[in-house]
Parts: C-alpha cells; sequence; structure tokens
C-alpha cells in the first residue's frame, strides 16, 4: 500500500516537474509583458517536434540536442513576438490583454494545421535507446527519462531564476515588468526586452516540448492540452512568481496522480477544476501576491 | 443604404431561401446550405456576446452541445422535435445562469479563460461518460430526409439574426456596447453591467443552444463527446472577426466563406486546411483589420467614392 | 542645448500642448512653472520621447529627439525624473540604482558614479538592500534624482521633486538640485511650487492652458504683478 502512494507520488513528481516547466515560460511572458499567450503550448509542441527529428533523421540524443531546441525556440519565439504580439504594445492594458488571448488563439488554430501538413497527424514519441530503462529503490520505480526531465526542469527553472536576480539584462527585465515607463526613462529598449522575454519563454516551452515527446507523445493537436495545464499552473501558483510555477507544477502533478486512482479517467478535468476555484476564490494563486 | 432598402432586400433573400428546396434537389448543396445557416446562427449568437457586448466567452461550446444533447436525447425517446428544441435552449440557458454570476464576476482575461476552461470540463465528462456515438435508429435513418433539416436551420438562423439585429438597436444593445468600450466608464454612467452582460449571455447561449438542437436533428452519427468539441467556439470566433465583429453582416457573410471554403478545400487540400486559412485571416484581422471584411468593404466604398 | 520649438501634442485626441518653445543652454537651470494640468508635464515627457509631436521639434546638441526613441534620447544624455518618480518597486535601491546606470557609457563607470551617490544621500546606502516600495516619499524622491544621476545626465528634468514632501524634506531636495546644476549638468525643473522654483532656478516659463504665456530672468518674475497675483498668492 505504502508502495503504491510513493511510486504515485514520484509519477506525480515526474509529470509535475514537467507541468512547472511547461508554465514558468507562460507565467514568465505574463509577468513581463501582460500577454497571456495561449498559444504556448504550441510553442512546446515545436520544440517537441523538432527534437524528434533530430533523433530521427540525425541521430541527435534529445538531451544533448537540448540547447539547440532552445536556441531554434528562441529565434521561433522572438520572431513570432515581432511578427504578432508587438502591434500590440501600442494598445492600452485592457485592450492589449484581449488582443493578445485572440492572437495567441489564432496561433492555437493555424499551428497545428500547419504542423499536421508538415508532418502528418501521426503521434511520436522520442524514444533514444535508454527509454523505458528505470532503476528501483525501495521498491519504487524510478525511470531514466523521467528522472532526467525533472532534473532538466529544475536547472533551467534555477537557471532562469539566476538570470532574473543576478544578471544586468535579468534586472532590467524585472524592471521592466513593473514599470516599463521607468525603463524607458532608464535607456531600456523596452520593446527588445519583451521580444527576448518572449523568446526566453517560447524556449523554455521548446524544452518542456521535449521532455513531453520523452515521457509521453506529441502530436499537432497536442498544443492546447499543455496551454491549459500551463494556465492552470500559472493560476495556481499566482501571476508572476516564477519559482512558485515550479512548486505549483508539482503539486498539480501530485494531486492528479493521487486522484487519478480515485477518479479514474475524470483526473484530468481535477486540475481544471482546480483552476476554476482557485479563479474565483484566490485570484492571487498559492505564492503570488494580492 | 435606407432601412427600407434593407429591409427590402433581406426579405427578398429569405423568400428566395425558403424555395430553396423546391428547386433545388442536389443533397450536397442542401447540405451545405443548410450547414452556411447553423453556423449563421451559431456566429451571430456569439456576435451577441463577444461583438456586442465585448465578453469573449470561449466555453460557447459547452452551451451548443448542451442543447445539441438534450434536443437529440428528448427527440430519439419521442419528443416532438419543436418541445425537445425548447428544451434544449432552456437548459442551455439554465446552464449558463448558473455559471454567469460567478463568471462574470471574473475580470476580462479571466472570464476568457475561465470559459474556455469551463467547456473543456464538460468536453472531458461527456467523452467519459457518453463515449458511444449515438446512431439514428434505422426507421428514422430511412426516413431521413434534408429539406426540414434546412428549414429549421432557417428558421433558426433568421431567429438568431432577427434577435441579435433588434437588440443592437435596442437600449440593450447600447448599454451592451457602452461595456465593451469601457466597462468601468459604463458603470459609473448608471449601467447595470452585471444584468446587461448576463441577459447578453442567456440570449447568446440559449441561441447556441438551439444551434446545437439543429446540428442533433441534421446528424445522422455523431459522438456526445463531439457536441462539446471547441471547434464550434473557435469557428464562430473566427467567422465573426474575419466577418466583422459587433456588425449584423459581418457574421453572415463570415459563415458563408467560411462554409464555402471549408467545401472547396476539403476537395484537394487535407482535411482542417480551411481552418489554417482562416486561422491566418483571423490574426490578421486582429493586428490589422480590426472590422473584418465588413470594414475592409466600408474603407473600399469610402476610398471610391 | 536644448530646443524645444513650437511644439504640438495631443493626447488622445485632445490637444495638449499649443506651438510651446523654450531653451535651455549649457549649465542653466530653468524652471517650468504653471498651475495643475497646465501641460509641464506634458512638455517633459515629449522631451524624453515618451509622447509624440503632432508639429514642431525638439533639438538637443544638434540632435533631433522627437524622431528618436525614448531610450535612444536616453542616450543624449537627456534624464527625466517624472513626476511619479519612476522607480522600481520591489527592486532594491541597489537594483534600481545599477538600472539607472543600464546604458553602456554610464554602466562602465557606475564603479565611481555610484559612491557619489551615496556621499550624496547617504540614506540610500544604509537602505541599499531594501525594497524600492517601502521607503518613505523623501526617501523615494532622492532614489529617483541618485538613479538619474547613474545614467550621467547632460540634462536632467525634474518633474514635481516637491511634490507630497514635507517642507524640510523639499529643502534638502532643492539643495541638492541645484548642487547638481553647480557640478555642471543642466537643469528642467518643473513645480508647481512657484516661488521655490523661482528662488532655485536662473530663468522661468509660465505655462498655462498648453501655452507658454511668460518668460524671463527668474527674480524680474518673482517681482512681476501678474505672477504675483496668479502665483505667489494673496496670503
Amino acid at each position: 500500500m505504502i508502495a503504491l502512494v510513493a511510486q504515485t507520488f514520484v509519477n506525480g513528481i515526474n509529470v509535475g516537474a514537467l507541468y512547472g516547466l511547461a508554465a514558468v515560460g507562460l507565467s514568465l511572458t505574463f509577468g513581463v509583458m501582460k500577454i497571456l499567450n495561449i498559444g504556448h503550448g504550441e510553442f512546446l509542441m515545436v520544440g517537441g517536434y523538432v527534437a524528434f527529428w533530430m533523433l530521427r533523421l540525425a541521430g541527435i540524443d534529445p538531451f544533448i540536442g537540448l540547447p539547440i531546441v532552445a536556441v531554434v525556440l528562441f529565434l521561433f519565439g522572438a520572431v513570432s513576438y515581432k511578427l504578432f504580439f508587438s502591434t500590440l504594445s501600442g494598445f492600452h492594458e485592457e485592450q492589449k490583454i484581449k488582443n493578445s488571448l485572440l492572437i495567441g488563439f489564432g496561433l492555437f488554430l493555424v499551428f497545428p494545421q500547419i504542423a499536421r501538413l508538415l508532418w502528418t497527424g501521426d503521434e511520436r514519441a522520442i524514444t533514444p535507446f535508454y527509454s523505458g530503462g528505470s532503476f528501483p529503490i525501495l521498491g519504487i520505480r524510478f525511470g531514466y527519462v523521467p528522472l532526467a526531465g525533472v532534473l532538466v526542469a529544475v536547472i533551467v527553472i534555477l537557471a532562469l531564476h539566476l538570470f532574473l536576480k543576478k544578471t544586468y539584462f535579468g534586472k532590467s527585465v524585472r524592471g521592466t515588468s513593473e514599470n516599463w515607463k521607468a525603463a524607458k526613462l532608464m535607456g531600456i529598449n523596452v520593446n527588445r526586452t519583451y521580444m527576448i522575454t518572449f523568446g526566453i519563454g517560447t524556449a523554455i516551452a521548446g524544452v518542456a516540448g521535449i521532455l513531453v515527446g520523452l515521457t509521453q507523445s506529441l502530436s499537432p493537436g497536442v498544443g492546447m492540452e499543455w496551454t491549459l495545464k500551463a494556465l492552470i499552473v500559472v493560476v495556481l501558483a499566482g501571476i508572476g512568481s516564477v519559482g512558485g510555477a515550479f512548486f505549483a507544477g508539482l503539486i498539480l502533478g501530485v494531486l492528479e496522480a493521487v486522484g487519478a486512482i480515485f477518479m479514474g479517467p475524470y483526473a484530468v478535468a481535477l486540475g481544471l477544476v482546480i483552476f476554476l476555484v482557485i479563479l474565483m476564490f484566490r485570484p492571487q494563486g498559492l505564492f503570488g501576491k494580492a | 443604404m435606407s432601412n427600407t432598402k434593407r429591409f427590402t432586400i433581406s426579405g427578398i433573400i429569405v423568400v428566395i431561401l425558403l424555395l430553396i428546396p423546391v428547386v433545388v434537389s442536389r443533397t450536397d448543396l442542401m447540405t451545405w446550405l443548410t450547414f452556411t445557416l447553423l453556423y449563421i446562427a451559431l456566429s451571430q449568437s456569439w456576435n451577441l456576446i463577444g461583438g456586442y457586448a465585448g465578453q469573449q466567452n470561449l466555453g460557447h461550446a459547452a452551451f451548443f452541445g448542451i442543447g445539441a444533447l438534450l434536443v437529440r436525447t428528448l427527440w430519439l425517446y419521442g419528443t416532438p422535435l419543436p418541445l425537445a428544441l425548447v428544451a434544449g435552449a432552456l437548459a442551455a440557458m439554465i446552464f449558463a445562469l448558473i455559471i454567469g454570476f460567478p463568471a462574470f464576476r471574473l475580470k476580462g482575461v479571466y472570464f476568457i479563460i475561465g470559459t474556455l476552461v469551463l467547456a473543456e470540463i464538460l468536453k472531458i465528462i461527456f467523452d467519459t461518460i457518453l463515449p458511444h456515438a449515438s446512431v439514428l435508429p434505422s426507421k428514422l435513418l430511412n426516413d431521413y430526409s434534408l429539406t426540414p433539416r434546412y428549414y429549421l436551420s432557417l428558421v433558426i438562423a433568421l431567429l438568431a439574426v432577427g434577435l441579435v439585429y433588434g437588440i443592437s438597436r435596442s437600449k440593450l444593445g447600447l448599454g451592451l456596447m457602452s461595456i465593451r468600450e469601457d466597462e468601468d466608464a459604463a458603470e459609473a454612467a448608471g449601467v447595470d453591467t452585471l444584468k446587461y452582460k448576463l441577459t447578453a449571455f442567456l440570449i447568446s447561449t440559449g441561441l447556441a443552444g438551439l444551434a446545437g438542437g439543429v446540428y442533433a436533428y441534421f446528424a445522422a452519427a455523431v459522438l456526445p463527446g463531439h457536441m462539446f468539441a471547441a471547434e464550434w467556439t473557435f469557428d464562430a470566433v473566427i467567422i465573426v472577426f474575419v466577418g466583422g465583429v459587433g456588425t449584423i453582416i459581418g457574421p453572415i457573410i463570415g459563415s458563408i466563406f467560411f462554409v464555402l471554403l471549408q467545401q472547396l478545400l476539403n476537395l484537394f487540400l487535407p482535411a482542417g486546411t480551411h481552418v489554417l486559412v482562416f486561422g491566418i485571416l483571423f490574426i490578421f484581422v486582429v493586428l490589422y483589420l480590426p472590422g473584418g471584411l465588413v470594414g475592409l468593404i466600408h474603407k473600399l466604398k469610402k476610398n471610391a467614392s | 542645448m536644448l530646443e524645444v520649438e513650437n511644439i504640438d501634442v495631443y493626447h488622445g485626441q485632445i490637444q495638449a500642448l499649443w506651438q510651446v518653445s523654450l531653451k535651455i543652454a549649457d549649465g542653466e537651470l530653468v524652471a517650468l512653472v504653471g498651475a495643475n494640468g497646465a501641460g509641464k508635464s506634458t512638455i517633459v515627457e515629449s522631451i524624453s520621447g515618451l509622447l509624440p509631436l503632432a508639429g514642431g521639434s525638439i533639438g538637443f546638441n544638434g540632435v533631433r529627439l522627437d524622431k528618436a526613441p525614448a531610450h535612444k534620447i536616453v542616450e543624449q544624455g537627456v534624464c527625466l525624473i517624472p513626476e511619479e518618480r519612476g522607480l522600481f518597486p520591489g527592486l532594491s535601491v541597489l537594483e534600481n540604482l545599477e538600472l539607472g546606470a543600464f546604458l553602456p557609457e554610464s554602466r562602465k563607470v557606475r564603479a565611481e558614479t555610484l559612491p557619489f551617490v551615496f556621499d550624496l544621500f547617504p540614506v540610500l546606502e544604509s537602505r541599499k538592500d531594501q525594497k524600492a516600495g517601502t521607503m518613505s516619499g523623501g526617501e523615494q524622491q532622492m532614489l529617483a534624482i541618485a538613479r538619474a544621476l547613474m545614467s550621467k545626465p547632460k540634462l536632467l528634468m525634474c518633474d514635481e521633486p516637491s511634490l507630497g514632501l514635507a517642507p524640510i524634506v523639499v529643502k534638502s531636495i532643492f539643495k541638492v538640485i541645484k548642487q547638481i546644476n553647480q557640478a555642471g549638468v543642466s537643469v528642467l525643473l518643473v513645480e508647481q511650487n512657484v516661488k521655490a522654483a523661482l528662488s532655485l532656478a536662473k530663468r522661468a516659463y509660465i505655462i498655462e492652458n498648453g501655452h507658454v504665456t511668460g518668460e524671463g530672468e527668474a527674480q524680474s518674475l518673482l517681482n512681476d504683478e501678474k505672477v504675483k497675483d496668479a502665483y505667489l498668492g494673496t496670503g
């Protein structure tokens, strides 16, 4: 019995780390420029596919190819920002948020179709030679790949945290998110800062996509599912809490894993219900500022 | 264009539409028309809450689905269709009332996301409890005729257009538009924003439920989960925006264009390509052409004169 | 140094400035005075690139400012301390100062500028890890000025530095501004507190309803009957 609970917990952490990683990019983008990109999951999907094809066509291990995916998705995100979102920065806040939602929605419509045309609707999984392997500790199974995934998530989020806290540019990102007018008056190129921040967000999403491809599967339609997961985590954690997003992700992962035991297929709805409840009664989330 | 002229032209179009089944017997054409009318009803219903009131409800599919599911179930068990339709619309509206109060407490973005999530929850629930397709029993399949489906679709479409047109010219419509432009200012000016939003929401979802009912009556076989599929929301949203959000003609033009594109593109290109095209148009409209096709036509007319 | 020529500026659809012109020479301390809503903030925001011009031009040492984006204008050496102080409330005092020196030129010398600024405002050094938003009004104003100095400005524009501050604090702020000017930085001081501004500045412009209605030596303006009536009060 204890073994079952412990295994469930471990499984939950594995998935939860992924949820956290998927959410961090979204939280960053929304916190800094008030753009709620519901196309976020699409970038995750693209990242996963890039890693898949790198392995399939060039034999590049997904973990080794991780930096490549990050760079590709960063550029892809920065260009997407320039094309689709930068026009919005002229609007005032309420309109900007609404329109950014619509644009994200548009991306959600368009990207899966393009993906389907390019790569067919087949489900893909990234399967390096070691996937499926695991080792036991005290009767609990720890899969190599999921464990590596947790490690990657922790490293990425830690790196982001250090970046924001310690580097000059990171500080300018934090400043810009608090007061963009003041940032401009200090000589900070706010538009470029937004573009780079957005790119960082999509790069992280792309990395999450690799992990999704490794531990679950990829298909053109997988984006919205992950956008919703990311949304739930962001709301659970509270806007603007990047570290909180990771922990909220873990919580969600564990809750779902435990829920699956009692609720079966409805467990997926659990997260969504939690989302709505939090939205109603504690909109600032668990870790956010009121 | 003067009002009398407008009404005359509309009247002529309606008469033509009424007579179509008499002259046309090709099923593909009839299906196409039925679907276009269905989309007109659906998109017009979203237009009311999303276009006129500015509350972009991304959970519209939930109400379409509730209407569809209830109508299908009741009708298959012998309830006369009109009664089933009323029940379907009412069910959708009751659900809207239940979630409307808490939903509208959410400001702007959160309302949009919240409704999206809600629809997702419903889809998951119905996907799980009703995983089997609902197929028409053989007697009904034998007697299946497109004509009554067409007329039903026409009636609901006319109802939707008429209702939204009437509201747009009423005090309610004015209130909604003021809420859309600046909710705080409207509130300060004495508009009971919650009441107006709820009213629009109820009418919008009632119409959506009716549209769902049309679909339920039309479909020979359908997966219950599909009735709640997010596509119904998304199609409505992109039709409204590309056509011209917050206008009467917009959703009509948008629907015609959408279904046409869907039928055409499905001939040579993989399914779903019409969504790609419309998606790109949608993004373009949001960024550069907020008036949609209607706005574009107006601009061209102005430039020509 | 700074030449604002016949600028027209709109807030949305509403015109805020009509044909406003002013000049500041190297090393001057010039005041911009007028009642609340007269358009003073609009002027400095336009110079800083936060608002576009509908007409006219703004030149700084030969460079056209009105065609440049805000962050480039700061690069030219024009620094605005806005009315709201323009701080990052969640960041520490030190981080705010560091971001003040964001531009490469100022970043290079920030090892010297920082102690200079701490000398001027010792209280900032003692609070350097405190979040800027938790400080008092006076301390925030000091921080705002300090971070402006971190960018090594050639022209410093202060929008209502005395706003919301106790008279004794205002006195010390003004003293610092005078010191900064004496160190060679040109200053454009925007103030509702006409008397204090005119005592500090050499020259001044009077703004009323978006128009420049008076200009001259601060001393003569102080003694001007119309100015006395309108701004210096009967009591």
